[in-house]
């Protein structure tokens, strides 16, 4: 069984901030690491690969500098990664981006199973998964919880809004991993030891996959693109170092003054 | 047939008649059609014209039993009926859906959309659509050409009903094939009462222990005639409840939303952050809820909450909601 785990450098959205002045998003500083779908993402297909036999490469689209950020990826069972420099720097169109997956996946050679995140941490737009699917021409078997493989069929519980939706599928597919389905595992240190022997590649768009930025830009469906912060206007008053009583009066005070709360002497 | 249809698709009822009426605002200052898809046999079909629709456009049943399906007849419909502009609700199945159509169809896509606009003279779509988990807002203007978007519940609001019958167009439809089997389903338990609507809902976070605490909370909440919502862990690890509040679940937009033991993550401040006031009790100071609340109280919940009770009942307040 050959699988493929496409993983994301996310940004850490908790840590996005907003200029309240000119409600401008700072994301200069802000962490960028595996995100935690990726990492169910790659629980799900290493506990695939230890039932099934077989590898797992982990195919990341991200900066060349994110060149040691797969120590823990490695750690819990992927076999090798294969970074392919971003040539959008994190900025590029879905359908650019999907296309130097495609052109990524397609070149890694036949495969049985492609999965990723339902969404990533910070995009959370759901498209990666089926567009690249559409490309492919593969079924999609989307949000998955529970997976199985059965006499050579891929077994699924889907989590959709309302219900549970069990499905069997033949290989190869690809599959999407709903969020918190697969707690990534605890690795040990002979986990991280042998890590360290296993490779990341890094590939550019250009070699090996003879793609160049402005070809894939010249799809766009964009005439402009602007983006800003989401300004917060909240109280922000704290209250504390008072007893549990005196601090409920003050809260309590509060919703008066707001006309939350009425009535009384 | 018609560059100028505004298709429109969602498998929940309620959010079909907010997107159909949203689609008729902009299609009755473009002098454009409204088309809605639907399942053959939907009894509902026939009400859609009250909500905006022109016509209706049945697939067949099977098209709702896998995404594969779905997205083949979705794409058979817009081949034939060549809308402009396709407009999807954002479930999870509206999701997946919009993103693969859109790859098929070779179109712009853009999901969250809150508001959209299309420019009548070159029939160009602007769209702003919610961006890093809604902690931004992104402005798109596309090229002309075919535009998906989707928009989640509760955007628009609900149309006023107005007096219109749909037209049902049947086009030469296949059945619709798809390579995942389905091997059964099982509905989700839902909350009885409907949190949307709530004018008060006490939020629940980790920082509340044990199941049996959730008496503590249940008790405010009743006093002031409000009800229960909770964070994701809350419901998916501890399966205290069958919802949550957040970006992937329930928004609520209460005049009081109170926070107990809430650390305030921000896919789960998506969820509340509609609320008029937000209040908020941790004994972490340092809880990012508080940067989100007009009031933030650092105390232990399970010395506050009873104070908080007692104070409100000493003092003869009731909320404003109840009569």
């Amino acid at each position: 069984m050959k699988i493929l785990a496409l993983i994301k450098i996310s940004l850490d959205v908790a840590e996005i901030k907003v200029d309240p002045a000119t409600a401008q998003l700072r994301l200069e500083g802000v962490p960028e690491k595996v995100g935690n779908i990726d990492k169910n993402t790659i629980e799900a297909a290493v506990r695939l690969k230890e039932a099934a036999g077989g590898t797992l490469t982990a195919v990341c689209l991200g900066p060349a500098s994110a060149k040691d950020s797969f120590k823990d990826v490695l750690a819990m069972g992927a076999d090798d990664v294969t970074l392919i420099e971003d040539p959008f720097g994190g900025k590029g169109e879905p359908g650019a981006v999907v296309r130097i997956l495609e052109a990524a996946v397609r070149k890694l050679g036949p495969f049985d199973l492609l999965m990723a995140g339902f969404a990533s941490d910070d995009g959370y737009t759901y498209q990666v998964a089926p567009r690249l699917a559409e490309r492919l021409g593969l079924p999609l078997v989307s949000y998955a919880r529970q997976l199985s493989l059965e006499g050579g069929k891929l077994k699924a519980d889907r989590d959709l809004d309302d219900a549970i939706q069990t499905v069997q599928v033949d290989l190869p597919a690809v599959v999407s991993v709903a969020e918190e389905a697969f707690p990534p595992r605890r690795t040990t240190l002979m986990d991280a030891i042998k890590a360290k022997k296993k490779p990341v590649n890094l590939w550019t768009a250009a070699d090996p996959l003879g793609l160049s930025a402005e070809e894939l830009a010249k799809n766009s469906r964009l005439a402009s693109s602007s983006q800003i912060g989401i300004v917060v206007h909240r109280k922000g008053q704290v209250f504390k170092g008072q007893s549990a009583a005196v601090l409920a009066d003050k809260l309590v005070d509060a919703l008066v003054e707001d006309k939350i709360l009425k009535g009384g002497a | 047939m018609s560059a100028n249809q505004i298709l429109v698709f969602s498998e929940k009822a309620s959010l079909l008649r907010e997107l159909l009426g949203k689609a008729r605002q902009e299609a009755d200052a473009l002098g454009w059609q409204v088309a809605a898809v639907v399942f053959e046999g939907d009894p509902a079909a026939a009400s859609l014209g009250s909500a905006g629709a022109d016509l209706v456009y049945p697939v067949p049943p099977a098209a709702g039993e896998s995404p594969e399906r779905l997205l083949n007849a979705l794409a058979e419909v817009a081949r034939q009926a060549q809308p402009a502009f396709i407009l999807m609700g954002a479930t999870k199945v509206g999701m997946e859906a919009a993103a693969s159509l859109a790859e098929r169809l070779d179109a712009a896509y853009a999901p969250w959309t809150v508001r959209f606009q299309i420019d009548p003279t070159t029939c160009a779509a602007t769209a702003q659509c919610m961006l890093f988990a809604s902690s931004g807002m992104a402005t798109y203007q596309f090229t002309p050409g075919l535009v998906v978007l989707t928009s989640a519940p509760g955007v628009f609001p609900k149309p006023a009903e107005v007096e219109k019958t749909a037209r049902v167009v049947s086009l030469p439809l296949a059945q619709p094939q798809g390579r995942l089997e389905v091997l059964g389903s099982r509905e989700k338990v839902r909350g009885a009462t409907s949190l949307e609507d709530a004018r008060f809902v006490v939020d629940v976070g980790q920082g509340v222990k044990q199941r049996e605490d959730l008496a503590l909370v249940e008790s405010v909440a009743s006093l002031l005639g409000g009800q229960l919502g909770c964070s994701r862990p809350v419901s998916s690890d501890r399966d205290w409840f069958p919802e949550w509040l957040g970006l992937s679940g329930k928004k609520v937009k209460p005049d009081l939303c109170l926070c107990v033991g809430v650390s305030g993550a921000v896919q789960h401040l998506v969820g509340i952050r509609d609320s008029q006031r937000i209040a908020a009790v941790n004994n972490d100071e340092g809880a990012p809820i508080f940067n989100q609340a007009d009031y933030g109280v650092v105390a232990d919940l399970y010395e506050f909450l009873p104070a908080f009770s007692e104070r409100i009942r000493a003092r003869g307040l009731r909320p404003t909601w109840t009569a």
